[in-house]
Order: structure tokens, then C-alpha cells, then sequence
């Protein structure tokens, strides 16, 4: 228990400091207004114990009730025939907010947003889009991207500068990542993996799998013992649940591996850093502003320049060389000197 | 339907909800307002959550169908999935093909279309049952993954895919399209909701039509009588005249059809395009609950496709009214099945003096035995 | 063809078949518990459920009390649990073994998720530490074998338990009084009946045997291959242990040989970061490769005789 109380004070911190970074203490928490809003989120089929994304979000959810006395509640979906009714669910119901959670409910909260024009919609990871996948811009829905090849950056950043200096386990160039599914969200990480640890060692070699799968370890981790048996040296889980397989085979082959979206220092003592993505951030901040009356349609990008995405050193003594490599290179993303692509580059 | 049985599951639900530190009226009366607009304490719109539960129900009507027939012949089709994501396959690949012809031509087109894909799909398990023996049981569990692998392969990189990087088909012609039952209009005010929201299609009489025609062909045709003669027995069957192979493959060729026209139906009326959602469906698997639950009848199914729908629908408003996880739904479904199949209220009944016993099973299901043993290995037809 | 090419230069390495061993195993120890309930005449599509319920208490155990073996043992008994469930229902009440089979499914998935929600909250269920996690061990002297010594003896604890259970069932079943017993009871019940042989207490060990299985491979993916509990982890494992068993025609070698089918295709689709070929095809192969084999080498399966029939003291 210790632990995961220390883990979820990390996040409430980060979050905290993301929210004074960003400047938005008009009101806060002080003098709360009358009203009490009405937040109703709609998880994916990864449901809240996914150890993902669908996971942080409910963390920020229950922060910003503890913080604006809001009234928060939280439907998971059980199929992808949920997503639209559990939607509606909430809009009908008048919620100030509906936030869906996840790239596969982006068809139906362009649809629902449609239907719903006075309610307030966000949806992480996409926008509300019709059935040709584009971006339907309704002014009532605040799509929440993230950078996701910034957090793959920096730790790529660790990956390739360990292998070329020699100090990761076996220093024979090679490193590799673990997909869930081939999508978008998946791939930006990878991406921005593959392209640090290239420019940190030139002659790197990144093995690229996918276990097809997001909630069965044991997939994982034959893609990632297929991966060892190449050579890999540093492993990148972005298969949420099923990718905890990955840190653990590197672990049992006593290897480096880095974790997602959340700090996963604890999954094993495998995981040498974790590229984070703050779902919980991106949640508060969109509450925050309804609470705050200071809603906007239209899209906001959570990368490492505004402190959305990022990583965080976790098992490992970083060396000081790389620290100043890691800052440097964390300062030009942040000041758009490097761009990180958000393909995986060839 | 056993009644008893159904309120006795509730009963035993109640208690682990209460076990577990829960208000079971608060899950029940939540799962009433989700399912049938019933005690809707939150500002839940009646009439929008029996539209969400019609919707569901829609596809468990032909699914269970699917495996209702086959249970019939004494067949057990675990590939009501595989047979579902055939039809939407084909329904899809049509429906955007031939997206320039009127509607009364191309609806009928991507339905058919569905359900001759869900027919291949299943006929291949008819077909290896009835030539070489082999147990449909495994043939349509594999073929429910390579449906599956097909699926992703084609919406991943494959030809119906949208776009480098999505998951999902282009939308299908609008003339593929089912229309709702109310005009999909945002602007148009009905119960108090735009219009849109109610999402019920024609799909549902379709559905219904189909569980018609399923009655029919069991009880009032020649074919039926076959399939029931062949679930019976098939040697006495065989000296009845007919034929056990033939009537195996025109079994599963039809029951596939069946989910086909429910894949084909869920696209071109609620989804419009094969989407990612497909790789986690669950309606297959889903039918064989509400197929045993029917009892293999066409009322009794139609009934359990209600209380299924309805508790799809009850478990999401439950989580948000009271907190408690949705997967409690799927543990009453789960108790359901176990009150019906062992009559447990019948077997209490009979100990109290006073009561009439109920019957037993109802002697329209076919039990269990045939479906893993006789029928596993059809003898060489005679000459 | 490079990619074939791949593939067929996979098939000679050792890691491949070491892999595939063990995918097989987390088929097989369900397959084998089906083989045995099947064999006493009742029919068993609850490997499913039974393995996920011993998935999720093999982690809430080992976090609580730290013992792997306590562990191993409470997943074997949740199995155990559930299969009794079955075969009361089954039994007893002469329910339709199909119908509670599936219900058994639908029960796990929904009870274990609902217990997670209920004493974790939406907090991480914790990850079990590598010290405590059911150990690989390498046979001393013969690991050092050239190919074989890597596939067969670098192995998890659990595989070696898995391979000893195959052929103390394949003994079991046809080399014992009990195991003909078994099969007597699952083929003609009033023979047995008459000939002294107690009907309901065989069938009733035979389902709570599979249980106990069908957790034991619970435990072994969850504190063994993974060392946390995931929601729906089983992933359908325990369907394709039906495949395997019924695709070995109800005999514990036959099944063995399916799910090394199932165990080879996983483990060469594993390989994707180095064989290039859409990897959903990839995956498609070992479904595929089990229907052409169906059509054209095995064949017709036929089960005991009294599968699925409920059996009555003194009918007929």
C-alpha cells in the first residue's frame, strides 16, 4: 500500500505543478461557486483497473473532485456498442462535462456532440470526428492530443545513450519496442523512440514488434523474449496491461526495460525510466476549465513543452553525462529546435 | 421462461452485491432505469434507455437464432461471432463498393450479401462435420479467430482501410444505410431528446422477421422436421429417410446466414462502417446465453434477448447512478443461466408440501448429450 | 518468401520451441482437466472461467501472505471452487452441462473484474516481486544438451509439473483400475452403476480434478509468466484448450499435440519484429493450420459415450 500511495501523491504533485505552471489560479479552489458541476467519464473496453490510460484519467477525476467539489462519475464500457450510449447517457442527463476516453470513441463523441450542442465534451487521445475520421470541429468539444513521441524521445534519449557508452547490459546496438496494436497513439511513441536513439547512436538498431493485444502479459512478453533472443538490450513496453510482460522479461533476462504512460518503477525492478503521458493532467485541466467558466472548443496539445508528456528516471542512477544530454535535448523540444516525428521513421 | 428462476438469480446477485459492501437496491433500480426506463431517480430519459436496450437486443435476436437451429440438429456453434464479423465484412466491402445504387436495390444487396458471407463461413464447419467427422465445436473456434485476424488485417493495413493510421472502413453508401425508425434529426425535439439519439432502426423488424421465419422453418416445414428428427436421433432419423449430412451442412449453412444477417444488420443500421470495435465484439458469444436461455424457442428467445439488452443497458446507468461496477451484470447473467439450467426453484418447490411440482426441464431443449456425442460422428450414409 | 524463409529458419533455433513449450503448457494443464471431466461423461467448457478465477487469486493470495506455493495452492482450490459449482449443477440438479459450462465463463469474467473494482478500487492490484514469482529452473547437466537441453530443460517449475501430469493422466486413464473406472463411468454409467462403481463420486472428482488444473494454469500465467492480474488475462486460453482436447480426440497426447500446434504459431508470431509479413496473417496461421488438419489428416472425434448426459441412480 505504501507504495501505491507514494505513486499516487507523485501524480497528484505533477498535477499540481502543471496546473500552477499553466497559470490558471483565477478562482481555484478558494471561493467556490454555488453550482456544483456535474463530470461524467466514459472509459474505454480497457475499463479503470486497464493500468493505462483509462486508469489516469480517473485519477485526475478524482482529484478535481477533491478540489472543486464536483459531482464525478464514471461509466466503463464494455463494448465498443457502449460508446455512444454511454455518452448520451451523460449529455442527457445535463452534465456540465462528458469526457470519453480513448481514440476509439472518437466517432461517437462527434456523433453525441452533434446531438448535444449546450454540453461540454473532451476526448483524450482524438477528436470528435464523423465517419470518415475527420475532425468535425464542433465548438462544444475539446480534443485532448498529446505528444506522445516527446515522452518516446526522452527515453529514447536514455535507450541509445546507455547502449553507445556501454553501460546498459549487453552493448551490442541493439534496442527494441513492444506495440499493443499498431495505432496511432501506439506508434508516436515508438517513433519518437526509434528517432533519439538514432541520433544518440547513429548505428543503433530498433526491433519494432506488436503483441496485438493489450490485456495479456504473457503475449507481451514472448514478443519481448524474441526481442532478447536478437540481441535487445533495452526494451519499450506501449502495450498497457499486456506490456507489463515486456518489463518483466527483460527483467528475468536481467536487461533494461522502460515503462509507459504511467511511472511503472514498481511493475519491476526492470524499468530503468518510464515516457510518460499525463492523462490525469490532460482530465483535471479540461474540468478545471469548465469549472472555471473558461472552456474552448478545439484542440489542445499536451506535450513536453507544457509539461503534459514527459518521462521520469526510475530505477537507475543517471549518469551525469546523460542527465546533461537528457536536459539538452528536453530543452530543444521544448524551444522546437528538435522536432520529434510522429511516424515511425524507416 | 422460468420466472422464478430469473427472480432467484436476481435474489443471489443481491446478496454478493450486499457482500461486498454494496446498496443492492441501488444496483437494481439502477439496472431497472437503464433497461426499461423504469425508477429512474437521476433525470435518466425513460424513453432513451429503452431505445438503448432495443438496440442491443437487435443483434442477440438473429445470433441466437444462430445457435438456437444448430442446437436443433444437435450441432453446437460456438461461431456465431466468426459468422456476425463475415457478415459485416461483406456487408461493408458492398456497401461501399456499390454505393452508387438506389436504396431499395442496395440495402437488400448488403444484407443478402451478410448473410451469404455468415453461410460460408459456417458452411465450412457443416461441411467438414458432415464429409470427414470433424467436431464443429473446434471448427467454429477456429474459424471465430480467423474472422477475427481478418478483421484486423483488413481495416490495418489491409484494402478496406481508410487511411494509413486509422482502424476503421470508409462509411458505406448512405443507400446501404438502414434508416432509424425516428428521422435522425439533432434539431427535431422528441421526448424531451433530439430525435437522433434514438437509434432504434428497421434492423429491429428484420430481426424479428427472422426469429418468425426461424420458428417457421422448425416447426412448419419438412426441413425442420428433419433437423429436429436428426437432433433426436440420427440413426432413427436415418430410417425416417433422411439424410444426417445433408441436413447438417443446410443446418449450419442457414444458422450462419442467421448471424451473417446480424453482422450485415449492425452495420448498415447502427455502426456504418467496420470499425476497431469489432476486434473486442462479444454479441457470438453473447447469443449462446441468450440461446439457452430461450430454451431454443422462438418467444423464449425473443425474451431473453430483451433481458439481455436490457441488462447491457441497466449495467451502464447503474455504475453512474450508484457506482457499482458493470461487471455486476455479467455476473447475473451468469446466475441466470445457472437458476434456469438446474431449476434450482423447482427442486426447492418439490421439498415443500402443498405445491404442485413444476415441471422439469422443458421438453423442447434438446439436453446436452446429443450435441457432444451422437451427432459428433455422423456413421456412413447407406447407400 | 523471405518471410517463409524466416519462419522455416525460425523452426531450427531453440529458443522457438522453448517458447512454444511453454504457450503449450498454459493450454495443455486446462486441456488435460477437460480430457478427464469428459472422460467421466461430462462435458467441460468452463476451462475458461475455472483458469481465470485461479489467474486472479494467485495474485491476491501472493500479495497477501508472500508464499508462492500458498499461492499456487489457493489458485488450484478457486479452480477446484468453480468446477464444484459445475458439477453440482450438473450432477445434482442434472442441469444442462453446457448451459453451466458457459455460465461458469461468464461468471469469472464478470466476478473477478467485479472483485478487483471492490477491494483494490481503481488503485494498481500490485505487482508480485520476481523472488516470488514461480520459478524457472534449469535441470543441472542436462540443460547443457545441444537444442533439446534449452527447450526441455530451461524451463518454468510449472512446465516440468505440466509434462509429469501428462503422462501420469495418459497412465491414469488407461493403465489403472481407477481410470477405467473413469472411462466406464463415462461411457456406459449403468454398467458402472451396476458393477459397484460409485457414478456421482467419480464424476464429481473427475470435474473438481479439472478445476484444479484449470487453476494451476491460471497460476502459472499470472504469477509465472506475468507477475500481476489483468482483467480477462486468459484471453480465451481456455477455448482453445477445448479445441486441443476435443482435436486430440479426448486422449491427454492427442491434446498435447494440439496445443503444440497453438503453442508454435504464438510462438512464431513472437517473432514479428524480425519476420515481415502482416502480422494478422501471421496470427490467422495456427487457426488455419488446425482446420487443414482437421480436414485432411485427424478427422472424426468421437467422445465418451455418456458425455453430457446427466445420469440418474436406478433409470433405464
Amino acid at each position: 500500500m505504501g507504495h501505491k500511495h507514494l505513486k499516487f501523491l507523485g501524480v497528484v504533485a505533477a498535477a499540481m505543478v502543471f496546473s500552477l505552471a499553466c497559470g490558471g489560479s483565477s478562482g481555484g479552489g478558494g471561493g467556490t461557486p454555488a453550482k456544483t458541476y456535474k463530470i461524467g467519464l466514459v472509459t474505454d473496453i480497457g475499463g479503470l483497473n486497464d493500468k493505462s490510460f483509462n486508469h489516469l484519467a480517473y485519477v485526475g477525476l478524482q482529484k478535481a473532485i477533491t478540489d472543486f467539489k464536483i459531482k464525478g462519475d464514471v461509466v466503463e464500457s464494455k463494448s465498443g456498442d457502449d460508446y455512444v450510449p454511454n455518452l448520451t447517457n451523460f449529455a442527457s442527463k445535463g452534465y456540465d462535462l462528458v469526457i470519453g476516453v480513448g481514440f476509439l470513441m472518437q466517432t461517437a463523441v462527434g456523433t453525441v456532440s452533434g446531438q448535444f450542442p449546450n454540453v461540454h465534451f473532451a476526448i483524450i487521445d482524438g477528436a470528435g470526428t464523423d465517419a470518415n475520421g475527420n475532425d468535425l470541429k464542433h465548438a462544444n468539444v475539446e480534443s485532448l492530443f498529446f505528444k506522445e513521441q516527446d515522452a518516446g524521445a526522452m527515453v529514447g534519449v536514455i535507450a541509445g545513450w546507455l547502449e553507445k557508452n556501454g553501460q546498459a547490459k549487453k552493448n551490442k546496438g541493439v534496442i527494441s519496442a513492444v506495440g499493443g496494436v499498431s495505432i496511432p497513439p501506439v506508434n508516436h511513441y515508438i517513433a519518437g523512440y526509434k528517432w533519439a536513439a538514432a541520433m544518440e547512436d547513429p548505428g543503433i538498431k530498433v526491433l519494432v514488434g506488436y503483441s496485438n493485444d493489450f490485456t495479456d502479459p504473457a503475449k507481451c512478453k514472448g514478443v519481448a523474449q524474441s526481442q532478447i533472443s536478437q540481441n535487445s538490450d533495452i526494451l519499450f513496453q506501449v502495450a498497457g496491461g499486456c506490456g507489463l510482460g515486456v518489463l518483466q522479461a527483460a527483467g528475468q533476462a536481467s536487461l533494461y526495460s522502460i515503462g509507459v504512460d504511467a511511472d511503472q518503477k514498481d511493475a519491476d525492478p526492470s524499468v530503468i525510466a518510464s515516457a510518460l503521458k499525463k492523462v490525469d493532467v490532460a482530465t483535471y485541466t479540461a474540468i478545471k476549465l469548465v469549472v472555471n467558466g473558461q472552456f474552448t472548443g478545439g484542440a489542445q496539445t499536451f506535450s513536453i513543452a507544457n509539461g503534459g508528456a514527459g518521462y521520469s528516471p526510475d530505477n537507475l542512477n543517471v549518469p551525469s553525462a546523460l542527465q546533461t544530454e537528457l536536459d539538452k535535448v528536453e530543452g530543444e523540444i521544448k524551444n522546437g529546435t528538435l522536432t520529434p516525428p510522429a511516424d515511425i521513421p524507416a | 421462461m422460468p420466472i422464478g428462476s430469473v427472480i432467484l438469480a436476481f435474489i443471489i446477485g443481491a446478496l454478493i452485491v450486499a457482500v461486498t459492501g454494496a446498496n443492492p437496491f441501488d444496483a437494481y433500480s439502477g439496472l431497472l432505469c437503464g433497461g426499461f426506463g423504469i425508477a429512474c431517480s437521476q433525470g435518466e430519459n425513460p424513453a432513451l434507455q429503452l431505445s438503448n436496450t432495443v438496440v442491443f437486443m437487435i443483434p442477440l435476436l438473429t445470433t441466437g437464432v444462430a445457435v438456437a437451429l444448430p442446437f436443433r440438429a444437435g450441432l453446437f456453434n460456438i461461431g456465431a461471432e466468426g459468422q456476425l464479423l463475415a457478415g459485416s465484412v461483406a456487408c461493408t466491402a458492398i456497401g461501399i463498393k456499390f454505393a452508387g445504387l438506389p436504396a431499395p436495390v442496395l440495402i437488400p444487396m448488403v444484407l443478402i450479401g451478410g448473410m451469404l458471407a455468415g453461410a460460408l463461413w459456417a458452411g465450412v464447419a457443416g461441411v467438414l462435420k458432415a464429409t470427414v467427422g470433424a467436431h464443429e465445436v473446434v471448427t467454429t473456434i477456429m474459424l471465430n479467430y480467423v474472422a477475427q485476424w481478418l478483421v484486423r488485417y483488413l481495416i490495418i493495413g489491409g484494402p478496406l482501410q481508410l487511411a494509413p493510421g486509422t482502424s476503421r472502413s470508409s462509411p458505406i453508401g448512405v443507400n446501404a444505410q438502414l434508416p432509424t425508425l425516428l428521422p435522425a434529426d439533432n434539431s427535431l425535439i422528441i421526448f424531451g431528446l433530439p430525435a437522433s439519439v434514438f437509434r432504434v432502426h428497421w434492423g429491429l423488424a428484420i430481426a424479428l422477421a427472422a426469429v418468425g421465419a426461424f420458428a417457421f422453418l422448425l416447426w412448419r416445414t419438412s426441413l425442420g422436421y428433419e433437423i429436429r428428427a436428426v437432433g433426436q436421433s440420427q440413426k432413427a432419423a436415418r430410417y425416417a429417410g433422411v439424410s444426417v449430412r445433408r441436413t447438417i451442412i443446410v443446418t449450419m449453412l442457414i444458422a450462419g446466414a442467421f448471424s451473417g444477417l446480424a453482422g450485415a444488420i449492425q452495420i448498415s443500421g447502427v455502426d456504418h462502417s467496420l470499425t476497431d470495435k469489432y476486434f473486442s465484439d462479444t454479441t457470438g458469444f453473447d447469443a449462446i446465453a441468450v440461446a439457452l436461455l430461450g430454451l431454443g424457442s422462438a418467444v423464449g428467445i425473443i425474451l431473453a434477448a430483451v433481458l439481455f439488452g436490457a441488462l447491457h443497458s441497466g449495467g451502464a446507468i447503474m455504475q453512474s447512478d450508484s457506482g457499482i461496477s458493470s461487471n455486476l451484470v455479467l455476473v447475473l447473467q451468469a446466475l441466470i443461466l445457472f437458476s434456469i439450467a438446474a431449476n434450482f426453484v423447482g427442486q426447492i418447490a418439490r421439498l415443500i408440501p402443498g405445491i404442485r411440482r413444476p415441471q422439469a426441464l422443458p421438453p423442447e431443449l434438446p439436453p446436452a448429450a446429443p450435441l457432444m456425442t451422437e451427432a459428433a460422428a455422423p456413421p456412413p450414409e447407406p447407400a | 518468401m523471405t518471410a517463409l524463409g524466416d519462419i522455416l529458419h525460425l523452426l531450427f533455433t531453440a529458443n522457438l520451441w522453448q517458447a512454444a513449450l511453454a504457450a503449450a503448457v498454459l493450454l495443455l494443464l486446462p486441456a488435460l482437466g477437460g480430457v478427464i471431466s469428459e472422460r467421466s461423461g461430462v462435458v467441460n467448457i468452463a476451462m475458461e472461467g475455472m483458469m481465470l478465477t485461479g489467474a486472479f487469486f494467485a495474485v491476491v493470495a501472493n500479495l497477501a501472505w508472500h508464499n508462492v506455493w500458498l499461492a499456487t495452492g489457493v489458485a488450484m482450490l478457486s479452480g477446484a471452487l468453480m468446477a464444484s459449482i459445475h458439477a453440482i449443477v450438473s450432477i445434482r440438479f442434472r442441469a444442462d452441462q453446457i448451459v453451466s459450462g458457459i455460465a461458469i465463463n461468464i461468471f469469472a469474467a464478470g466476478l473477478t473484474v467485479f472483485l478487483v473494482n471492490r477491494i483494490y478500487g481503481v488503485q494498481d492490484i500490485g505487482h508480485v516481486g520476481q523472488s516470488e514469482l514461480l520459478p524457472n529452473i534449469n535441470v543441472p547437466g542436462l540443460d547443457q544438451i545441444p537444442f533439446f537441453g534449452k527447450v526441455l530443460f530451461q524451463q518454468n517449475v510449472i512446465v516440468y509439473v505440466a509434462l509429469i501430469l501428462l503422462v501420469l493422466m495418459h497412465l491414469l486413464l488407461f493403465r489403472t483400475r481407477l481410470g477405467l473406472r473413469i472411462r466406464s463411468v463415462g461411457e456406459h454409467p449403468q454398467a458402472a452403476d451396476t458393477a459397484g462403481i460409485n457414478v456421482y463420486a467419480i464424476r464429481y472428482g473427475a470435474v473438481i480434478t479439472s478445476g484444479l488444473l484449470s487453476g494451476l494454469a491460471g497460476a502459472f500465467l499470472a504469477i509465472g509468466v506475468s507477475n500481476t492480474f489483468v482483467p480477462n488475462m486468459t484471453d480465451g486460453r481456455g477455448y482453445i484448450a477445448l479445441a486441443a482436447m476435443i482435436f486430440g480426440k479426448w486422449t491427454p497426447f492427442g491434446a498435447f499435440v494440439a496445443c503444440l500446434i497453438f503453442g508454435l504459431g504464438q510462438a512464431i508470431y513472437d517473432n514479428n519484429s524480425i519476420i515481415h509479413v502482416s502480422p494478422y496473417l501471421l496470427s490467422m496461421l495456427p487457426y488455419l493450420l488446425t482446420l487443414v488438419v482437421l480436414a485432411g489428416l485427424v478427422g472424426r472425434s468421437t467422445p465418451p459415450a455418456a458425455d453430457g448426459l446427466p445420469y440418474v441412480a436406478g433409470s433405464e
